[in-house]
């Protein structure tokens, strides 16, 4: 171990960094949580779908390797013994490699906030971790986003959860996803994301103006990002994950800690680079470009020559306009390989071949005069002569008999037959399952895919193939991709994204979706539920101190009663306020002296402080929790003076901040009666101040003639606070200022 | 065990060193200039003989061969590598050669009649086990080592030979070699260097700075401009990323077109090459693309930055005929005697790994 921390060193002077604290982390996702390549990824998960006759998930692999991540955790759902088996077998599980890979597979995810939340639950990450999915391409180096995320977490004690990688690229570029296109809102400054949507297709935007009303005076809204989803999280990611558990994807949570960002105080930066790859293969049209980028050689070091696998036999040679040929492959006479044609090896090709922009696959054989322009075959693929194949990908062990015509876009899932002379219409994908099958293994869809696949081998030889649409000797059905449209929304997509067809309809649909979400989270709960949640939190603290539960899995209880009812933080805070001040009541009667009630209730702040502390983080969140007691306090007058005990323990706890007293002190009083109960109370504040805990601002206290506390700050200047509301400094009222039994110099 | 110990620590070593050689070639990664590459080269071999299971000659070789033909797929424009490599195994045949009792003047000295007879001296020799063998190969290596850490200064050492005061001195990019010949003759007489900027990366920039900090009178120029100089240029000193096989030079992009117009006008055009960087390959046409970021050099295309396709040739081909001199750390030599050099250094059977 020591060796290697010793020839990381003398690299970069970030791993030297790196050293001092733990090893970098990764967790990788190995399962893209969607059916986009259906049905190719009927058959092998999306990870390991060659790309440039590499397994997409190597080229995620060798991106974390060269960052510098010493720790990746992948994570399998969709065919996780391929995917195992696939790793095990690379040169990653090697005991030679830098980066020690651990594998984590479970059935049982079905989101990347499952995912996350499993992270947490085992304890994974210790520190900073970078978050990729299995299909990202690049070759970014984010040791600079890393520093910069690690300065930020240093500088503004963790506020910064989240720091992502964008690339910029102007809109039109290839590599830009239709579906993936965003929106940023941040601050230029902090690079602080402000607000964050997806386009979708939308030609208006909105924006809320809250977002420029505060923090800096320099805004940038860009539209010029490509979102490589990759991300550098803190551990808190993971736990916020877990407290949120309506929290699917990245995109949830992004919109999640934006919409919340007052309540909880969590921030999430960008981090911008101009130059370097990254790219998620997240569709075929993806795929397309990812792949001709690849090539065409914009991901170097990661070029097909490097055969950075270091697997036997992948090496190839690379000569003029990117042409790349493996070992032992044959050209026939008059062949021509025009440019960017990734040829792998044993594969031979016939005379007369116009081939360009194409990427080939190991042991294929091609026969005289086809022509393929941006054609993507895999491995084992039988072209016959006379084919032509314009932008369509070929999977496994696909047969394309004479005189075949694939127009753009279409798809040959694993061992199809086509032809003889035939055109495949744009768009058309070909599949060895019937589409019908989809619908009656919808349910065991998770389950053990082995089982799966000898379920639909079975049904396939009852349904006889079509010879209109597969060809006299073809064998194959016809997908259809909107067999899911009811579904999601997203999967209504096609296979090769939204990019080429864009359809009104679904962007419209996409918008009143939208603010129909908006509208219905808009609307305040209804008072019945506010009612509920009350005696629920009621009931929760009660069964808590009954059966002694930890404090951490009450808060978990009322974030899920919080979700139930559908009440705002602000809401869950006052009510959990006032449940625990009545408590003793509840329990007692209401005929308690005031004594007998601070007695009971000050214990049960403290075992319920953790709690308090989760909710009250910001500064309105204490002036919200104090409203809630003064409002609680209006009402049982008798125990007014109870009121400072409380108000007392809670600042010995820390549970409420000096400043935040003082300021709702001085906060304008809405009534006489509130009025009147800061003035009794006033003097006690003060007492608060000066005895509580070694106070950093106040020196002392007096009070001034006319019922004002004066705050004697240190720095030699004085505060008047006014029962009233007002807030002086140094100038004290004019009475004060007469008379010498105020007190004021 | 120690003994599996040392082997994992061994091949993580190459690994490491394989990965390194992937990620950045050309100067751009952790791996700096040629110099440096040679030596770590031979590190690595000389642990893999101190360390590695052989018993015989043969096995080493075999062993050395094999890393060998690794480390050079991993980056092929690097030739540094594969050429220290040959020369462990030149060593690794000498000192052979020298515990059998043989003279190494046999060895060495080629004839027809040697080649004729040339099946009996094949690999089943190198199969007599010798004790000090192992010792006597490291020895060896450690002299190479020696001689790798000497070069720069023994190249540096001729240069008041070929420079003389007052002269105008052209130079493109940056060579740490070229850099320390010129810095040598300037302690001793005046003159005034020409540098050529060499864009994109503009190493020439560099170059110069280093130049004027010891004092020497220096110009940047354009690329474009280099034709308008050669005239009042009196020498043109260049280094080069490899000496082939037949004399010619792969340098950095733009080196044929000084040497083209150094040829014009008659000037006399001297290469700063250390011994390392001479290669028994000959000129092929593959060419290395551009290491790094295209947009770099395209900052104005990026709007249409996804319909280009960049070509952007790294290296370029000098043949031997525009060559004058060749400066090595064992001397000058003319283009015409490198094949007499390439015979001494390297045994022929060692020319394709």
């Amino acid at each position: 171990m020591s060796s290697r921390g010793g020839k990381q060193k003398k690299g970069n002077v970030t791993s030297e960094q790196e050293e001092e604290e733990q090893p970098l982390q990764a967790v990788l996702v190995a399962d893209s949580f969607n059916r986009r390549f259906f049905p190719i990824s009927k058959d092998q998960p999306r990870a390991l779908l060659p790309l440039g006759n590499v397994a997409m998930i190597d080229y995620t692999l060798e991106f974390l390797t060269s960052t510098g991540v010493q720790e990746t955790f992948v994570f399998c759902c969709w065919m996780s013994n391929k995917i195992k088996d696939h790793l095990l077998k690379s040169k990653w599980c090697r005991p030679t490699s830098p980066n020690v890979v651990h594998i984590i597979t479970s059935d049982l995810y079905r989101s990347l906030g499952d995912v996350l939340r499993d992270v947490d639950a085992k304890n994974l990450v210790r520190n900073d971790f970078i978050l990729v999915y299995g299909d990202v391409v690049s070759n970014i180096d984010v040791s600079q986003a890393l520093q910069e995320h690690r300065h930020r977490r240093k500088v503004d004690k963790n506020i910064s959860v989240m720091t992502m990688v964008f690339k910029e690229s102007s809109p039109g570029h290839k590599t830009r996803c239709e579906e993936d296109d965003v929106i940023v809102a941040m601050d230029s400054k902090s690079k602080r994301v402000l607000h964050y949507q997806k386009t979708q297709g939308l030609k208006k935007l909105q924006f809320p103006m809250n977002i420029f009303q505060h923090g800096s005076d320099e805004f940038e809204i860009r539209h010029d990002l490509l979102d490589c989803h990759i991300s550098i999280c803190s551990p808190q990611v993971a736990e916020l994950f877990t407290d949120n558990f309506d929290y699917q994807t990245r995109n949830d949570f992004v919109r999640g800690i934006l919409v919340n960002e007052e309540i909880l105080g969590n921030q999430i930066h960008l981090y911008v680079t101009q130059d370097g790859y990254g790219a998620r293969v997240s569709n075929l049209q993806m795929y397309d470009s990812v792949s001709l980028d690849m090539v065409r050689r914009w991901v170097y070091p990661l070029t097909p020559e490097a055969n950075f696998t270091d697997q036997q036999g992948q090496g190839c040679t690379h000569s003029r306009h990117n042409v790349y040929r493996g070992a032992e492959v044959s050209l026939g006479h008059g062949s021509q390989m025009e440019e960017n044609v990734l040829i792998g090896r044993d594969t031979s090709i016939g005379a007369n071949c116009h081939i360009s922009n194409s990427v080939i696959g190991n042991n294929c054989t091609i026969g005289d005069n086809v022509v393929l322009d941006r054609a993507h075959m895999w491995n084992n693929v039988h072209v016959s002569s006379n084919v032509e194949i314009h932008q369509s990908v070929v999977c496994d062990g696909a047969v394309v008999k004479e005189a075949v015509r694939l127009n753009k876009q279409c798809v040959l899932a694993y061992n199809v037959v086509i032809g003889p002379n035939l055109s495949l219409p744009e768009g058309t994908v070909v599949s060895m399952h019937h589409p019908e099958e989809e619908e009656e293994d919808d349910d065991d869809e998770f389950l053990s895919d082995d089982q799966e696949v000898g379920h639909s081998k079975d049904k396939t030889r009852q349904k006889a193939f079509n010879p209109a649409e597969v060809g006299p000797e073809g064998k194959g059905y016809i997908w259809k991709a909107s067999m899911n449209d009811t579904e999601d929304e997203e999967l209504a997509q096609c296979l090769w994204g939204l990019v080429l067809n864009p359809d009104p309809e679904s962007d419209s649909e996409s918008e009143a979706s939208e603010e129909s979400q908006d509208r219905s989270r808009s609307v305040s709960p209804e008072i019945d539920d506010v009612n509920a949640f009350q005696l629920e939190v009621l009931g929760t603290l009660q069964r808590g101190l009954e059966e002694n539960i930890v404090c951490d899995n009450l808060v978990l209880e009322i974030n899920s009663l919080k979700y139930a009812y559908n009440i705002t933080l602000k809401e869950v805070m006052q009510i959990l306020t006032r449940v625990v001040l009545e408590y003793p009541f509840q329990q007692q009667g209401t005929q308690l002296t005031t004594l007998q009630y601070t007695g009971s209730l000050l214990p049960l702040l403290k075992t319920w402080s953790p709690v308090f502390k989760n909710y009250i983080k910001r500064a309105q969140d204490h002036l919200d929790c104090l409203s809630a007691v003064e409002e609680l306090f209006l009402e049982q007058d008798t125990h007014q003076t109870a009121m400072v005990k409380v108000l007392m323990k809670m600042y010995q706890l820390e549970i409420l901040e000096e400043e935040a007293i003082l300021k709702w002190f001085s906060t304008g009083a809405t009534n006489d009666k509130s009025r009147q109960l800061r003035k009794n109370q006033g003097v006690r504040l003060g007492q608060i101040c000066v005895w509580g805990k070694p106070s950093q601002n106040v020196k002392g206290y007096q009070f001034g003639h006319c019922g004002s506390l004066i705050l004697l700050l240190q720095k030699e200047t004085t505060l008047l606070i006014f029962s009233d509301g007002v807030q002086r400094k140094q100038t004290p009222c004019s009475q004060c200022h007469k008379k010498e039994s105020c007190g004021m110099v | 065990m120690p003994g599996a110990d040392k082997e994992t620590d061994l091949t993580e070593r190459i690994e490491a060193f394989l990965a390194d050689l992937k990620r950045g070639g050309s100067g751009t990664g952790p791996l700096r200039g040629s110099g440096e590459m040679a030596r770590e080269t031979t590190y690595l071999l000389r642990r893999i003989t101190a360390q590695a299971r052989w018993s015989s000659a043969g096995d080493l070789m075999e062993i050395i061969r094999n890393e060998g033909r690794r480390m050079t797929a991993a980056q092929p424009s690097e030739t540094t590598v594969g050429n220290m490599v040959r020369r462990v195994l030149k060593i690794i045949r000498e000192e052979y050669a020298r515990s059998r009792g043989s003279s190494e003047e046999t060895e060495q000295q080629e004839s027809l009649h040697k080649l004729l007879t040339a099946g009996e001296l094949s690999e089943e020799n190198f199969r007599q086990h010798f004790v000090h063998l192992k010792a006597n190969v490291i020895e060896a290596i450690n002299e190479l080592l020696t001689e790798l850490d000497g070069t720069t200064d023994n190249i540096a050492m001729q240069a008041l030979e070929h420079i003389h005061s007052n002269e105008v001195i052209m130079t493109v990019g940056r060579s740490r070699t070229v850099e320390a010949f010129l810095k040598d003759a300037a302690r001793k007489r005046k003159f005034h260097v020409i540098v050529a900027e060499c864009a994109p990366f503009c190493q020439g920039h560099e170059m110069a700075t280093g130049l004027s900090k010891v004092g020497i009178e220096t110009t940047v120029i354009a690329d474009a401009a280099i034709f308008a100089v050669m005239s009042r240029v009196n020498k043109v000193i260049i280094g080069t990323q490899t000496v082939l096989a037949n004399g010619g030079l792969r340098a950095v992009n733009g080196t044929h077109s000084v040497a083209l117009a150094a040829r014009h006008h008659s000037t006399p055009l001297i290469i700063c090459a250390p011994m390392f960087k001479l290669s028994p390959q000959v000129f092929t046409t593959i060419f290395y693309p551009f290491p790094g970021s295209f947009s770099y050099c395209l900052p104005v295309l990026r709007e249409i930055l996804s319909k280009v396709n960049v070509h952007c040739p790294v290296f370029d081909y000098v043949p031997p005929e525009l060559i004058t001199l060749f400066i090595s750390n064992i001397g000058g030599n003319a283009p015409s005697y490198i094949y007499r050099l390439m015979s001494e250094l390297y045994h022929p059977e060692d020319h394709k790994l």
